[in-house]
């Protein structure tokens, strides 16, 4: 049987290298070594997907290689979330995110749940062509400190502006995070938006700077 | 020297022949509400109707004093010819346009394009507008669009299903994107034949930012090639996003002209391509000519800074968005019709 710095190396490469199976076998192997699960998801799956958000940044790496990379993270964390024990006071941070009505296309909105996901967050995902008021019902119902849109087309991303608006009268406190490809930095800002990516593009270096960010305060 | 029509100085740039001054036009949407409203019409009825799309085009075109008409708006026509349903928003109170929510084929084997496609959905009704518009506004030419065959694909396909195909079902991806692009050559042929003055073809699925320009030279540029050699001139090629390192590639597919959107830069690019390609963007169409909040002096300066910048026309960089601030719009072409009186790199003045 391999050590546990074995089969961490296997997770992370596995998902480097989009290799679904290994990580998977890999992931199995953590679990029956009795090695603990968030560990396993910290250091060997999201640390492997620190290492495709470099590559992504040196242009070694494009979207396919991402999603794909993203299919083999995903197989290990099937494995191992369901042995993260929850938080003992029963509460888990909760984020609602979707791509907004007359966007069809789901790819960022994906990739930027992929980490709320690593970072086991209750995600809220309502989908793809999703109606305005539908964020704000769900941001209420659920008491999200997150919500997440994405709209891949100039042609759709101003009804978030409108979504914003809805959701910060009613609950000021919530953070609210935009992507997709033609919503640039300062439309963000005008929206008058917290978060931000950029593209489809910079949801993957983003989403996967933010589980490094969540790796380095695990490490503290 | 008599001020040339809208359509001379259109289509003597896309020859690069002398013209009077720099014509404000578009390969893609180029609808606005104005236009819209003028015609008496709402946003969600100008996509299946042939009178109220020519008509919503010309309004457009005229109040705005663009120098061209561009149809269709959407991008569901094909992907609904091909047994899709399309959503049209009609009870939404936003700009929102067709969206196909669910496709009917999940896997790259399902793939059929039916036999004559021109006459399937909403398809017909682009002859029947070109037809009203030639007759009713004989000075601005027509423009048309085809998506191209990656993009197209995500309209019929899951996006993603394409994207890891390139990698992990090359074949399959190969044999859709062949489907598609005689697909798309058979339109394009057909709105030729229907009086289209010039066409475009667009693939913004491909922006180096999303694909490597690798897998571009591999599985794009053999197809953009084909469709453009199979179509007559003049023919434009647009691609938004990151473009700056598929120019060279670009320039080789074969059209009469490259557009561009905002994430190229004007001048990187021009220096890319020399200054005998036609070059044309990268107008940003939110920012410029929607936000309320832009002065009009800074549309009009980052006009002229498209112009100093190298490009051969002001070009919307994407669909004009059609809820636009009328001020900025108007001074957006007007400061090209006036401040494009100088010679661009590639195409001379009278």
């Amino acid at each position: 049987m391999a050590s546990k710095e074995e089969f961490q190396e296997q997770m992370k490469n596995g998902v480097v290298e989009y290799e679904e199976d290994t990580v998977r076998e890999a992931a199995q192997g953590w679990l029956d070594g009795g090695y603990d699960p968030l560990e396993g998801i910290m250091d060997g799956l999201a640390a492997g997907m620190e290492i495709v958000g470099e590559l992504y940044d040196k242009n070694e790496y494009f979207v396919p290689e991402v999603l794909m990379c993203a299919d083999a993270l995903y197989a290990g964390l099937a494995i191992l979330r369901p042995h993260v024990p929850k938080k003992e006071d029963g509460i888990n941070a909760q984020v609602v995110i979707g791509s907004i009505q007359g966007d069809v296309h789901d790819i960022g909105k994906n990739l930027v749940k992929m980490m709320f996901d690593v970072a086991g967050w209750d995600v809220h995902d309502l989908g793809r062509d999703v109606p305005l008021e539908k964020f704000v019902e769900e941001q209420l119902r659920t008491d999200s400190e997150v919500v997440a849109m994405s709209a891949m087309m100039t042609t759709t991303m101003l009804g978030m502006k409108k979504v914003i608006k809805m959701i910060k009268e009613k609950n000021p406190n919530v953070a609210i995070m935009l992507g997709g490809a033609p919503v640039t930095k300062d439309v963000a800002n005008l929206f008058g938006a917290d978060g931000y990516a950029e593209s489809a593009g910079n949801a993957v270096s983003e989403g996967i700077k933010m589980i490094a960010r969540l790796r380095e305060m695990r490490n503290k | 020297m008599a001020e040339l029509t809208s359509k001379e100085r259109v289509l003597r740039l896309l020859r690069k022949e002398p013209i009077d001054t720099m014509p404000f036009f578009s390969g893609m949407g180029m609808v606005v509400m104005p236009g819209i409203k003028e015609g008496g019409f709402n946003f969600a009825t100008v996509h299946t109707d042939p009178e109220r799309m020519a008509w919503s085009a010309i309004h457009s075109a005229r109040l705005m004093g663009m120098d061209s008409v561009v149809i269709p708006y959407d991008m569901t026509m094909e992907s609904e010819a091909m047994g899709n349903t399309i959503s049209l928003y009609e009870d939404s109170e936003d700009i929102l346009y067709p969206t196909i929510p669910n496709k009917i084929w999940s896997t790259l084997d399902e793939v059929v394009v039916p036999d004559k496609i021109w006459e399937k959905g909403r398809l017909p009704i682009i002859p029947k507008a070109i037809k009203i518009i030639k007759e009713n506004a004989p000075e601005l030419p027509i423009g048309c669009w085809q998506l191209g065959p990656f993009t197209q694909a995500g309209q019929i396909l899951e996006l993603d299903l394409m994207l890891k195909g390139v990698f992990k079902q090359k074949e399959k991806v190969a044999e859709v994107l062949d489907k598609l692009t005689d697909m798309i050559i058979d339109i394009g042929k057909h709105l030729q034949a229907s009086g289209c003055d010039y066409i475009t073809l667009r693939e913004p699925g491909v922006a180096a930012d999303l694909l490597s320009p690798r897998t571009f030279k591999e599985f794009i540029k053999p197809r953009l090639t084909r469709i453009l050699d199979a179509w007559q001139s003049p023919k434009l090629l647009h691609i938004c996003g990151q473009t700056e390192p598929l120019l060279p590639m670009m320039a080789e597919c074969g059209a009469d002209g490259i557009t561009v959107d905002i994430k190229c830069d004007v001048r990187k690019g021009r220096e890319i391509l020399g200054p005998d390609v036609l070059f044309m963007g990268n107008l940003d169409t939110y920012k410029m000519t929607c936000d309320p909040e832009t002065p009009k002096q800074v549309a009009i300066d980052h006009v002229k800074d498209i112009i100093d910048g190298g490009m051969d026309a002001v070009m919307p960089g994407c669909d004009l968005w059609p809820d636009i601030i009328e001020a900025n719009m108007k001074a957006c072409v007007d400061t090209a019709h006036e401040y494009g009186k100088k010679p661009s790199p590639a195409v001379g003045r009278l």
